[in-house]
């Protein structure tokens, strides 16, 4: 027994050898959206600048916010949504990283400028936005095109679709059905959208994220999803389609920040401006199928995502999309609302 | 039973079947796992298309998987090695810490009287009693309200606190059917209490350190609900990584990893059990 | 270095350093973070995480029905999930209970290796990963699923059964998960059981299921409540099975508590949920302390 036990040790000092030897070379720490950004891309930068590279993920804004505040101060870089990038500006927890100075900005659309705190670029750089729709299965729905088809999907086959389990995503379409805005700071508007969630719950199977392999094999037949999904349904366009809605949509768009505690806010810059290199952003907009903010890239994409409606919709469409805003205390509203709709 | 229960014959008989299903029940869920970790499908597991070892091989960083649906984000190998040595670093550190504490206290308990021994009892009962959401979090509030960086730091003085406990009772059940004679003995014939112990108690108990130990370790890899509450930058374990693949979907990677852990943990209850059934 | 200390004073020397450990470290990594949260749960949330230190009782407030703080709109929508928590950990109880129960007669029945290795069977599911073992049961209950599948090729239905994503599901995952906590108290009871009662009971004449219902259950029931209780209590904090089995639409408190941490940024409410949830565990562990010792008195 004493032998394992030695054994044992020898092995754990090992592992902790390694560890030490890993964090000898340059590194970056990048915490990020699970499955948002093109693995290639990565190794490239890791390559080219012979940096180490780690990627955490995360699946909502406030569990990375959470995480960020509770010390995990290891991190470089960090992928917030345009209102949380607000937010954590406001916080003090980003540091200027100046991306409008660097080389390739003349190609960053100054459309994505969206975050009120930094209008000019000073801290954060624009990654990708994309609009939230429906991923549906042709082979149980041939066609679909607004939110009404797809609740009224629901009611005749109930269990069939799902939501996402995110409560401003899920009032906020809520709120489009009732012609409201989805950053309504009204109680009463809110209680509408509430309302009317609460009416298709039965036929709601679930709220959740793990929405394309539910819909490709057909155990659900149209989910609320991110426009990511068009890369399983360039994949598989026989069998998954999506659409904008044409009620309107939310839209989202990530800024990629620096976080004020950054251990390697150079290797962090190094790693914003080779994002910025349109041959890098077009690699990566063909992995995400998000919507493209670098102009010089786009003519660099293949032709069937340049022109697809869902990634890169026209004016009109566009029109009808909305970005969510930092509520502060008024998120309350939203929280007590989402909990009635979870309870009933 | 059967002795005295005659008219109980058919009875027994019911529920011999019974039993079959019950270890039905137990062990189907998980043959399904491993039948469907072979399964060529990508798309759709219960539907068998066809023999293949590719799941594996993706996790080695042996086949890469071309075709496959959703192939875009597969795990890279070295990402799943390094959870996995997370993982494996935390439960031996953990698992060490706590049989010492664990079997330390054992020994104070069944050893020597003292009045706060019945509030000691009840403690170290708490830490298994406590649901892990309620000292997972707790444990993130105390961590950090004193500014302690969440990371592999956390995780293995989380996992120690309540390790401690489970270690503390397999070595107690040890420690009460043991007889006390050979250590009086050693006292009375002039040896320390250090020289005791080490020649006469430990011994005696080592199947229930050992045991014990085996049981930390095995909780600790498997952990998921505290360690989602305290891990920080880089210390991802092997059960939050799953957990984030399950989050964004059922995909057939996740079942071979599974099988794999499986097997893993089942090799070790088996040695750890078989420790513990030793008769002293 | 012991030179003219009593073999007492030495004695109290080891104890002190045997327990030195654990004081320490339950002491500042349960105790001190248990009487944190109790604190937390009392202040004001901070708007983006974090609290403000005021005094706020309004998060029991909440938690009784008072959402908005004002103590005039009454709608106790999270006691109506603390019970619906409270009775689903109370189904998965019954369920796993029903479940056990021949089982452990079963197993009691067997003679040594073959009970041995059965009871080595039975613990063993328990040290394979929580997350497999939920997984697994996200692919037995799906429509497409396995379960669905044998029944539709036996033609005993014509549409999948909607299984997942509900209480059921849940319930069943639970059970699942759980079963070796109900299994080994009752078994370790029946084990122990006095057959001759049951044959006395017999001799005179009373039917198996008066046999049973007199006899056999009463001689039963410290297992029975030890196996309900290490249940209940894990079950009615869990949050992963809700999330996975019930698709985030069956809620639990647990649900609420990760959602208060990690998605609404309300800690001070989520200290408060906890500490609910850990004052029904205190509530009933004193209860069964209090039963037991009342049962063994009795015995005296």
């Amino acid at each position: 027994m004493k032998r394992t036990i030695t054994r044992l040790a020898g092995v754990a000092s090992v592992l902790l050898m390694t560890t030490q030897l890993a964090s000898a070379e340059g590194n970056l720490s990048l915490y990020n959206w699970g499955d948002y950004i093109n693995p290639e891309l990565i190794d490239a930068f890791s390559k080219e600048y012979s940096v180490d590279v780690t990627l955490d993920t995360y699946s909502t804004n406030e569990e990375m916010l959470a995480r960020i505040q509770a010390g995990a101060s290891g991190y470089d870089l960090v992928w917030p949504s345009v209102h949380m990038h607000d937010i954590m500006q406001k916080l003090d927890l980003l540091q200027p990283a100046h991306p409008n100075e660097m080389k390739g900005w003349e190609n960053i659309d100054k459309g994505a400028m969206r975050s009120h705190e930094d209008p000019n670029g000073d801290y954060c750089l624009p990654y990708a936005w994309g609009a939230v729709g429906i991923l549906y299965n042709k082979e149980q729905i041939p066609e679909l095109t607004s939110w009404k088809e797809f609740f009224e999907y629901g009611k005749e086959h109930p269990g069939k679709i799902t939501m996402l389990d995110d409560l401003r995503e899920t009032l906020g379409v809520g709120l489009i059905m009732n012609g409201a805005s989805v950053n309504s700071r009204d109680p009463a508007e809110v209680e509408k959208a509430e309302a009317y969630i609460l009416e298709q719950k039965p036929n709601i199977a679930a709220f959740r994220y793990d929405v394309i392999p539910l819909v490709t094999s057909g155990d659900i037949a149209a989910g609320h999803y991110y426009v990511g999904g068009v890369l399983n349904v360039l994949q598989n366009p026989d069998l998954l389609g999506f659409v904008i809605p044409e009620e309107g949509a939310t839209m989202y768009q990530e800024d990629v920040c620096l976080l004020k505690t950054a251990p390697n806010p150079d290797n962090a810059k190094l790693f914003m401006e080779f994002l910025m290199r349109p041959e890098n952003a077009a690699k990566n907009s063909e992995r995400l199928t998000n919507g493209v903010v670098n102009t010089a890239a786009v003519d660099l994409l293949p032709e069937e995502l340049k022109s697809n409606p869902s990634i890169n919709p026209s004016p009109e469409v566009r029109a009808k999309l909305q970005i969510f805003e930092d509520l502060g205390k008024d998120l309350r509203i939203y929280t007590r609302a989402w909990d009635r709709i979870k309870a009933n | 039973m059967r002795k005295f229960l005659p008219s109980f014959k058919l009875l027994s008989g019911l529920l011999n079947v019974y039993g079959l299903v019950f270890l039905t029940f137990l062990y189907m869920p998980l043959g399904l796992i491993v039948l469907y970790s072979f399964n060529a499908n990508p798309i759709n597991m219960a539907v068998w298309t066809g023999f293949t070892f590719d799941w594996y091989a993706t996790i080695f960083g042996g086949a890469a998987v071309e075709t496959t649906f959703d192939a875009a984000f597969t795990e890279s190998p070295e990402r799943i090695f390094e959870v996995v040595k997370n993982s494996f670093l935390v439960a031996f550190t953990a698992a060490s810490i706590a049989t010492i504490v664990g079997t330390a206290t054992a020994i104070a308990i069944a050893r020597y009287n003292f009045i706060t021994k019945r509030f000691y009892q009840a403690l170290l009962l708490l830490p298994m009693l406590i649901p892990d959401i309620v000292l997972g979090i707790s444990l993130l509030i105390f961590f950090v309200g004193i500014g302690f960086e969440l990371g592999l730091m956390t995780i293995i003085v989380g996992h120690v606190t309540f390790l401690s406990s489970y270690v503390f009772v397999v070595v107690s059940a040890r420690l009460a059917g043991m007889d006390t004679t050979l250590e009086q003995a050693s006292a009375d014939l002039g040896a320390g209490p250090v020289t005791t112990f080490r020649r006469v108690t430990l011994p005696q108990i080592m199947p229930g350190v050992v045991g014990g130990f085996l049981l930390a370790f095995i909780i600790s890899l498997d952990d998921v609900v505290i360690t989602y509450f305290i891990a920080g930058v880089g210390s991802q374990t092997l059960p939050l990584f799953i957990l984030a693949m399950m989050r964004r979907g059922i995909r057939p990677q996740i079942t071979a990893l599974a099988v794999l852990i499986l097997l893993f943990s089942f090799v070790v209850a088996t040695v750890g059990l078989l420790l513990r059934n030793r008769k002293p | 270095m012991a030179f003219g200390k009593t073999a007492d004073s030495r004695r109290r020397q080891g104890l002190v350093l045997l327990l030195s450990p654990v004081t320490l470290l339950l002491g500042v990594f349960f105790l001190i973070p248990l009487g944190i949260m109790i604190v937390y749960s009392f202040l004001e949330p901070g708007l983006y995480g974090g609290v403000e230190w005021n005094w706020y009782p309004y998060n029991y407030g909440r938690i009784i029905g008072w959402p908005l703080n004002d103590y005039e709109t009454f709608e106790p929508i999270y006691l109506s999930i603390f019970l619906g928590s409270v009775k689903i950990a109370l189904l998965t109880v019954l369920v796993s209970l029903l479940i056990c129960y021949p089982a452990a007669f079963w197993v009691s029945r067997m003679s040594e290796p073959r009970k041995s290795f059965v009871l080595f069977l039975i613990t063993l599911p328990f040290f394979a990963n929580l997350l497999v073992r939920i997984y697994a049961w996200l692919l037995l209950l799906r429509p497409s699923g396995f379960i669905n599948m044998a029944l539709e090729s036996l033609g005993l239905i014509a549409q999948p059964l909607d299984m997942l994503f509900s209480s059921f599901a849940v319930i069943v995952g639970m059970v699942y998960i759980f079963t070796p906590f109900m299994f080994l108290p009752i078994y370790a009871n029946v084990e122990k059981l006095d057959f001759s009662l049951v044959r006395a009971s017999q001799d005179l004449g009373a039917p198996p299921v008066q046999t049973f219902l007199r006899v056999i259950l009463p001689l039963t029931v410290p297992g029975i409540a030890g196996g309900s209780i290490i249940v209940f209590i894990p079950a009615l904090g869990n949050f992963i099975v809700p999330a996975f089995l019930g698709g985030s639409k069956v809620q639990m408190t647990g649900n609420l508590i990760e959602r208060s941490f990690l998605q609404s940024r309300d800690w001070p409410f989520g200290a408060a949920l906890s500490l609910l949830i850990m004052g029904s565990v205190v509530i009933i562990v004193m209860f069964q302390v209090i039963r037991s010792t009342r049962q063994n008195r009795g015995a005296a």
